[in-house]
């Protein structure tokens, strides 16, 4: 056998052991088979609790006739017209009045601090007895509100959960209520990591009151504002709990949103594929969202 | 000090897992006597307590275990359809909702318990046996799959101190339909005289939640002349003029009297006890709503509201306008045996004994008679036929000995879509808030069950 040939036989074990060297990482015998040992838990808990989920309810959804019945579904179409509603103005208001009361509590004084303290109580408190404290205290023969608009003015109140835009929009000004605290904190800490040279500096240069807040601190903010406006619409997108409360879904099923519809088609109507293909028909608008989201947080690491 | 090595690791793991081993015949001969099953929390607490002792006297009596879960109504529901669709189930559960016997039975998800049914066949309603048969959309055929445990109807609940401070006396109730219910709108307008200014006449639930709008609309549609809406066949009636005419009343009365200011506004939004909690609170003089539940609940706490101010008129139920009895739809609930179930002949066995007639009829009165029995000869006990009792011999008589019909889902499953879509609360609604014309609501409706209708088409 000349020299090329015995080269040629050795070249797929060489490319073998090559390939094995590198996925071993440089680790040799038993430092590798322990490595593999501790990194299997991980890997089983992420196949099991992550992607077998997500396969799952790709699977069940994955139907074109489940999507059919869905678009028939006169509740539906008033459904999708509900989310967009909730998500453009629950999150948007709650994250410029978050933007304006992370300014506000970055004011000095020991009292500022004690304000934050109560201010943030509405996050901290559990949501779903909160909404539905809300729920009763919107009722409109024996509530709360109704009861003082009675007794303070003889005035009878609106039956505020009776209307359709009335009760969207006790949904939406519960989430914010109870919402913007939350995102507060997260720009405040934001406004706190702001080099206060930069400030000092901004300030000689005559950028103080608005002007630094136009010139100097929303350009530095701008990159976490926006990765905190992405995350709170994929959270707001399934979240439950606020529409299931505070309407539930009523009147006649006209404050649905996509994550309260998927539980009654799933459960109330007994078709869980039809519930998941509700929530799935979100997934043309989540997928940009997390694709955008994933892009500004790798930039956001060197901005601030 | 001992070190860890891979090799004492690999005998360590090899050890356990031998053990299990060792004890697994110990677990398997367990498994083969033990059953699981899941019932609804009852509404008193009663009826929890009368489902346990019939669990333990079936435990002492065959030496099997039966693993009882008792879950709240609906988290129930979401966990009996989640363990369906998942296939991981228990041995034996009950119907919750009733409708989910006949969804399930049409995939062939059910275990046939003919056997089971046969052995107090006799003992039966028609309309108990009727409710417990499904069509099977696999095998093309009929059958058993439920095991009739308890029933209930929809009687009527009213204060009678709010009758009586209005000038009228509970006899003064017409006995004809409309009449009936036109009567508590003359006991609202003489409320509001007297400065009452948040009691309502009629507690319509208007309402798209829950199973109350469906019950109340179809007890309408029952009573002016819809009754063949579904026939036995399971064929669809919508081109009956008598069935339009009665839809069209329906929708009309129980929307009217909303849009009229006789009803609770907040009913437009009510969910399952939200008329109860209301009724409690004096918030209107009658309701319309399935079981006793609103008087059983308050039965301990105020047995003078028990006793003297509750008048639920199950021996007064309205007849239609022609005079004549208006049967009442019947809910069943029925012992159900999932495929897969890993104990299939303990829960056979353990549902022969829970519906022999001296055990069955001791659990539903146990539970305070919320629920009715499944067996005519067993209203004729003491305990129903009380003259104490001011509910509970007029309850039975609606629901057991008196005309009735199983709901129309058991003859067609279209119309359990029907009820969970909530496409009859439509019309109530749109001319309760919308002032729309009843037969414009109702033409709406027809059409949407048209079309739910056609997706169960039988081979």
């Amino acid at each position: 056998m000349d020299r090329a040939s015995v080269a040629d036989v050795a070249r797929p074990a060489i490319r073998w052991r090559t390939l094995s060297r590198s996925l071993r990482g440089g680790l040799k015998g038993g430092e590798y088979a322990w490595a593999v040992a501790f990194v299997v838990p991980y890997v089983a808990v992420f196949l099991a609790f992550v992607a077998y989920p997500v396969v799952y309810g790709l699977w069940m959804g994955s139907e074109a006739s489940l999507y059919r019945e869905l678009f028939a579904d006169p509740i539906y179409q008033s459904t999708v017209v509900n989310t967009v509603l909730y998500l453009a103005l629950g999150v948007n208001v709650k994250m410029f009045l978050a933007l304006l009361l992370s300014g506000f509590f970055m004011r000095p004084g020991w009292w500022m601090k004690a304000l934050l303290l109560i201010f943030v109580l509405p996050w901290a408190v559990p949501q779903i007895s909160t909404f539905i404290s809300i729920h009763w205290m919107l009722n409109g023969e024996w509530g709360f509100l109704n009861n003082v608009l009675y007794t303070l003015f003889h005035v009878e109140g609106p039956h505020w959960l009776n209307d359709r835009w009335m009760a969207l929009g006790a949904v939406i000004v519960s989430h914010i209520w109870k919402w913007t605290p939350f995102w507060t904190l997260i720009l405040l800490a934001g406004r706190m990591a702001i080099p206060l040279e930069i400030r000092d500096t901004a300030k000689v240069d005559g950028a103080t009151g608005v002007r630094g807040f136009v010139y100097i601190t929303f350009p530095l903010l701008a990159n976490l504002y926006l990765i905190c406006t992405l995350l709170s619409t994929i959270f707001l997108l399934g979240d439950f709990n606020a529409v299931n409360f505070v309407s539930g879904g009523g009147p006649a099923n006209t404050t649905h949103v996509l994550a309260t519809l998927g539980i009654r088609n799933a459960f109330e109507i007994a078709q869980p594929r039809l519930g998941v293909a509700a929530v799935m028909s979100a997934l043309p608008l989540v997928i940009p969202l997390v694709i955008v989201l994933m892009r500004k947080l790798r930039t956001a690491e060197v901005q601030l | 000090m001992a070190y860890l090595s891979r090799r004492s690791v690999l005998r360590g793991s090899v050890a356990l897992g031998a053990s299990r081993v060792l004890a697994f015949p110990h677990v398997a001969k367990a498994a083969a006597t033990t059953a699981s099953m899941w019932f609804a929390q009852g509404f008193v607490q009663d009826e929890d307590v009368s489902l346990r002792k019939a669990v333990a006297d079936y435990e002492k009596a065959s030496g099997n275990k039966i693993e009882l879960s008792i879950i709240p109504f609906a988290p129930e529901r979401q966990k009996i359809i989640s363990a369906l669709t998942s296939g991981v189930v228990p041995d034996i559960l009950d119907s919750n909702p009733g409708e989910i016997l006949q969804i399930y039975a049409w995939q062939d998800r059910w275990v046939d318990v003919s056997d089971v049914v046969e052995t107090q066949k006799a003992q039966f309603s028609e309309t108990a046996l009727q409710a417990a048969q499904a069509y099977n959309n696999v095998t093309k055929k009929s059958s058993f799959y439920g095991v009739p445990l308890r029933a209930a109807v929809v009687p009527c609940h009213i204060w009678r101190p709010l009758v009586e401070k209005a000038g009228f006396k509970i006899e003064d109730i017409p006995k004809t339909w409309d009449a009936y219910f036109d009567f508590f709108k003359k006991v609202q307008d003489n409320l509001r005289k007297q400065g009452e200014r948040k009691v309502y006449g009629l507690g319509f639930q208007v309402t798209a939640n829950g199973v109350d709008p469906y019950n109340l609309f179809m007890a309408f549609l029952v009573a002016h002349g819809g009754q063949n809406v579904v026939t036995k066949d399971g064929k669809l009636h919508l081109d009956d003029p008598k069935v339009k005419q009665a839809a069209i009343k329906a929708a009309g009365y129980l929307g009217g009297a909303y849009r009229d200011g006789y009803v609770p506004p907040s009913a437009i939004n009510w969910n399952d006890a939200d008329d109860n909690n209301a009724f409690h609170a004096k918030l209107m003089v009658m309701d319309v709503d399935g079981t006793l539940s609103t008087e059983v609940a308050v039965k301990a706490k105020h047995p003078e509201w028990y006793y003297n101010d509750m008048v639920s008129h199950g021996i007064g139920y309205p007849n239609d306008n022609a005079g004549k009895p208006v049967p009442s739809i019947v809910g069943l609930t029925n012992g159900l045996i999932p495929k897969g179930a890993k104990n299939v002949a303990v829960a056979r066995e353990f549902l022969k004994y829970f519906i022999q007639p001296k055990v069955i009829g001791e659990f539903v009165e146990l539970g305070l008679g919320r629920w009715l029995p499944v067996m005519p000869s067993l209203a004729k006990s003491s305990f129903w036929q009380d003259p104490k009792d001011p509910h509970l011999r007029g309850y039975v008589q609606q629901g057991l000995l008196g005309p009735t019909i199983p709901d129309y889902y058991v003859y067609n499953l279209a119309m359990a879509e029907v009820r969970s879509q909530h496409v009859w609360s439509m019309p109530m609604i749109e001319v309760a808030r919308e002032g729309a014309k009843p037969e414009v609501a109702v033409e709406k409706a027809f059409k949407r069950i048209e079309e739910i209708f056609a997706k169960y088409k039988r081979a």
